[in-house]
């Protein structure tokens, strides 16, 4: 672990050799690693990831470690709404397309005019049952566009499908019901003529999912359950061919007797797609409920991720994170699609930063695992073995009613990182990662499940994990399983990070600094307060003018709104204490959504 | 486990004190109260509609608070307003203030018909007595007193 940026920029230097001319090394760079369809740099920013792979690393390169810091913010507008404002802004043929948190309003700017005055606007009817059905917070994690429609989920369980240029809904499809705990923020992911969309519920006893929808009708053409029944979970015979395991009813038999039926594994968070194995990946959540005696087993495919055709949704592989979840180990976090060197050989790898403390690398093809390595602080498991993929658990980290209270578990049910996805470079081959920095006591407790209510089953506060500082962003080399600088932040980094051909990364934080960082050595060029605290995801994007600008959300929230309810000013009648673990973060934000624009 | 497994292991004596039989038996202590007056509604013209009056047949009961509270974890309300109801997902009920209310009858109406913003309808599924012991309980929450000014950083 390096922490001096001194020395980290060193290590860089040494570790890559002299420093080649970025331009150079952009026009060899291939984002996704070439597998993906990674479309030459077009200046625009179309899919919640920017491309298939993943990355968010755009190949914009005006802005550099040389002229950051003149960055300076150019237009701001408040989107009216107050919910965490997790997710991305798309921009689209100089329009960017901006999704609000419930209540899931659109605004579409367009770019080429003074003030970037507005094109349209769309307010579905969203109900009002979804917000108490929303574990954390009412967010929303963005749009997708293609083939002119902007594409993506109302809160309670609906896909609409908008005309690009006119805001006209073109179709709106029932996906979820909110009455058996389905909410729907996470954003879906189009392939070809198929929309890909998920559910959340993890707390509430719902059986997870994905669906593909038709891109042209919206009507529902599969449904692929995370675990139950083969032929529920599409895991086919013959073309369902998972690294670790043999055998047919994986998702079912690794359960008690109908725990599936309520088992959770929502799907809430990022998906990918490799064109030439015509392969999504996405990972699922936790099992429910959070006392993992109600289901003793592995509870596959919980915490795992997943590999499926998007054309029929047929199940190719999938792996297990963390099987029989003792911690809230959700696997949602985005599957990050690279080419990469390991033991000498280039492989199609896909890299995921866990809920669970460790990033792994693993061939996208068949779902073996090449590495898994901490990149925070991690107690629940000594190591993974790579021959069987199963963690070496710490059985004093075991949790249970039985159990009491299980102390001092890191990372916390929050993760080593959660729903800010981390970014891919190309160029210094590093991922910059968001980081939580926590550790928690465990009490799980029996708990009915009760259609409608939640379904959890364990008391979970937090502490600050080792230095006291709360989170921390950092770039990283999932092979080499090493950290190679990091920036500590006072808070959970709750924000995504976008890497770019300019050299830089960007990133906002939880007491509401937007921040561009020189990518090799994670020296902060330039920073700015934005108004709240940022969960968003920045972007980048030329503008019409031909100028570089990086795009990002304030508007505190997500998971810490819960936790952190002194940081809202909107409701008199509820008003909490602040939180033990971070008692001082109403002194620096509250809530508030705002879309910011930067440029030189 | 399912409800009824869930009163057998848990919560089987107090709900046996409780005389609730099975929860799905008990259709004449679902009746529907009658409509109740809000504090907070402004009266047209300075006329008080019509409305019943709901009486907690605990009140002041510190048992029925101590049950109310058993049942507000082994029904899941902690699930969303936290242990100690501080708030989480839900608003804080531990706070003295109230949304919709906080009389015994209007937190009543609140747990029996739901609340439009996810708050679930317990009508259909909890007896009255057990509606009313966790009004009792959270009626029994004494609200920290300085919520309004925050100076501790």
């Amino acid at each position: 672990m390096i922490a001096g940026h001194i020395v980290s920029a060193l290590a860089v230097v040494l570790a890559l050799g002299p420093l080649a001319p970025l331009a150079q090394a952009q026009a060899n760079a291939s984002p996704g690693g070439g597998a993906s369809p990674a479309p030459e740099e077009d200046g625009q920013w179309i899919m919640p990831g920017k491309d298939y792979a993943s990355t968010r690393f755009s190949g914009l390169s005006q802005i550099s470690p040389r002229n950051a810091s003149r960055l300076r913010p150019v237009w701001s507008f408040s989107t009216g709404v107050l919910g965490g404002h997790e997710g991305q802004p798309l921009v689209v043929d100089k329009t960017m397309y901006v999704v609000t948190p419930y209540p899931n309003v659109v605004y579409a700017f367009d770019l080429t005019k003074e003030g970037y005055p507005l094109r349209w606007k769309y307010r579905p009817n969203v109900s009002a049952a979804a917000i108490g059905i929303s574990c954390c917070d009412v967010v929303n994690r963005g749009a997708f566009y293609a083939d002119g429609k902007i594409i993506y989920n109302l809160l309670d369980g609906h896909t609409v499908a908008l005309d690009a240029a006119t805001g006209k809904e073109l179709w709106k499809t029932r996906i979820a019901d909110v009455n058996a705990g389905e909410t729907t923020p996470m954003a879906p992911l189009v392939v070809k003529d198929r929309v890909i969309v998920g559910t959340s519920g993890g707390e509430y006893g719902v059986r997870g999912w994905v669906k593909g929808l038709d891109l042209n009708t919206g009507k529902l053409v599969w449904t692929g359950y995370s675990i139950g029944p083969d032929d529920e979970v599409l895991a086919k015979p013959g073309t369902f061919k998972p690294f670790y395991q043999r055998g047919s009813q994986l998702a079912r038999d690794s359960w008690p007797k109908d725990g599936w039926k309520n088992g959770g594994a929502p799907v809430w968070g990022w998906l990918s797609y490799d064109a030439e194995l015509d392969l999504i990946y996405y990972g699922t959540g936790n099992p429910a409920p959070w006392n993992s005696e109600q289901r003793p087993g592995d509870n596959r495919w919980a915490t795992s991720v997943m590999a499926r055709s998007p054309s029929d949704g047929s199940l190719r592989w999938a792996y297990q994170f963390t099987p029989a979840d003792n911690w809230d180990f959700d696997s949602s976090q985005e599957m990050i699609l690279a080419e990469l060197t390991v033991d000498g050989r280039r492989r199609k790898t896909l890299v995921h930063f866990d809920k669970n403390g460790f990033v792994y690398t693993m061939d996208r093809a068949t779902g073996e695992l090449l590495r898994a390595e901490p990149y925070v602080p991690v107690n629940w498991a000594k190591r993974v073995d790579l021959k069987t993929g199963r963690p070496q658990v710490d059985s004093s980290k075991m949790t249970g009613a039985s159990r009491g209270t299980v102390e001092d578990i890191c990372p916390t049910l929050e993760g080593g990182k959660n729903q800010q996805p981390a970014a891919f470079s190309p160029l210094t081959r590093l991922f910059y990662v968001p980081t939580n920095n926590m550790c928690m006591d465990y009490t799980a407790s029996n708990v009915a499940h009760i259609k409608g209510a939640p379904y959890i089953g364990a008391s979970v506060p937090y502490k600050a994990g080792a230095g006291g500082h709360l989170g921390a962003f950092m770039a990283f080399d999932p092979v080499q399983g090493r950290k190679i600088w990091e920036i500590k932040e006072p808070y959970p980094v709750w924000g995504g990070a976008l890497a770019t051909a300019g050299g830089m990364a960007f990133y906002g934080t939880l007491d509401g600094w937007f921040k561009a960082v020189d990518a090799r050595t994670g020296t902060v060029l330039y920073k700015f307060k934005v108004g709240s605290g940022v969960v968003g995801n920045p972007i980048s994007y030329r503008g019409p003018d031909g100028q570089q600008y990086i795009a990002v959300y304030a508007g505190f929230g997500g998971d810490w709104l819960l936790l952190s309810g002194d940081v809202r000013s909107d409701d008199p009648t509820d008003v909490r204490p602040p939180a033990s673990f971070m008692p001082d973060i109403a002194r620096h934000t509250s809530q508030g959504g705002i879309v910011w624009i930067f440029g030189l | 486990m399912d409800l009824r497994s869930l009163m057998r292991r848990r919560v089987l004596l107090s709900m046996l004190a409780l005389h609730l039989g099975t929860v799905t038996g008990v259709a004449a202590q679902r009746t529907a109260p009658p409509a109740v007056r809000y504090d907070q509604h402004v009266p047209a013209g300075g006329q008080l509609p019509p409305a019943g009056t709901l009486r907690n047949p605990f009140k002041d009961s510190k048992r029925a608070a101590d049950e109310g509270g058993k049942l507000f974890s082994a029904f899941n309300c902690d699930g969303c307003h936290a242990g100690g109801a501080v708030g989480a997902v839900g608003p804080s009920l531990a706070d003295g203030r109230w949304r919709y209310g906080g009389s015994d009858g209007e937190i009543y109406h609140s747990i029996f018909y739901g609340r439009p913003r996810g708050m679930p309808a317990w009508g259909g599924t909890l007896p009255a007595d057990a509606i009313w012991r966790l009004v009792s309980y959270l009626k029994s929450i004494e609200p920290s007193r300085d919520t309004a000014a925050t100076t501790r950083w």
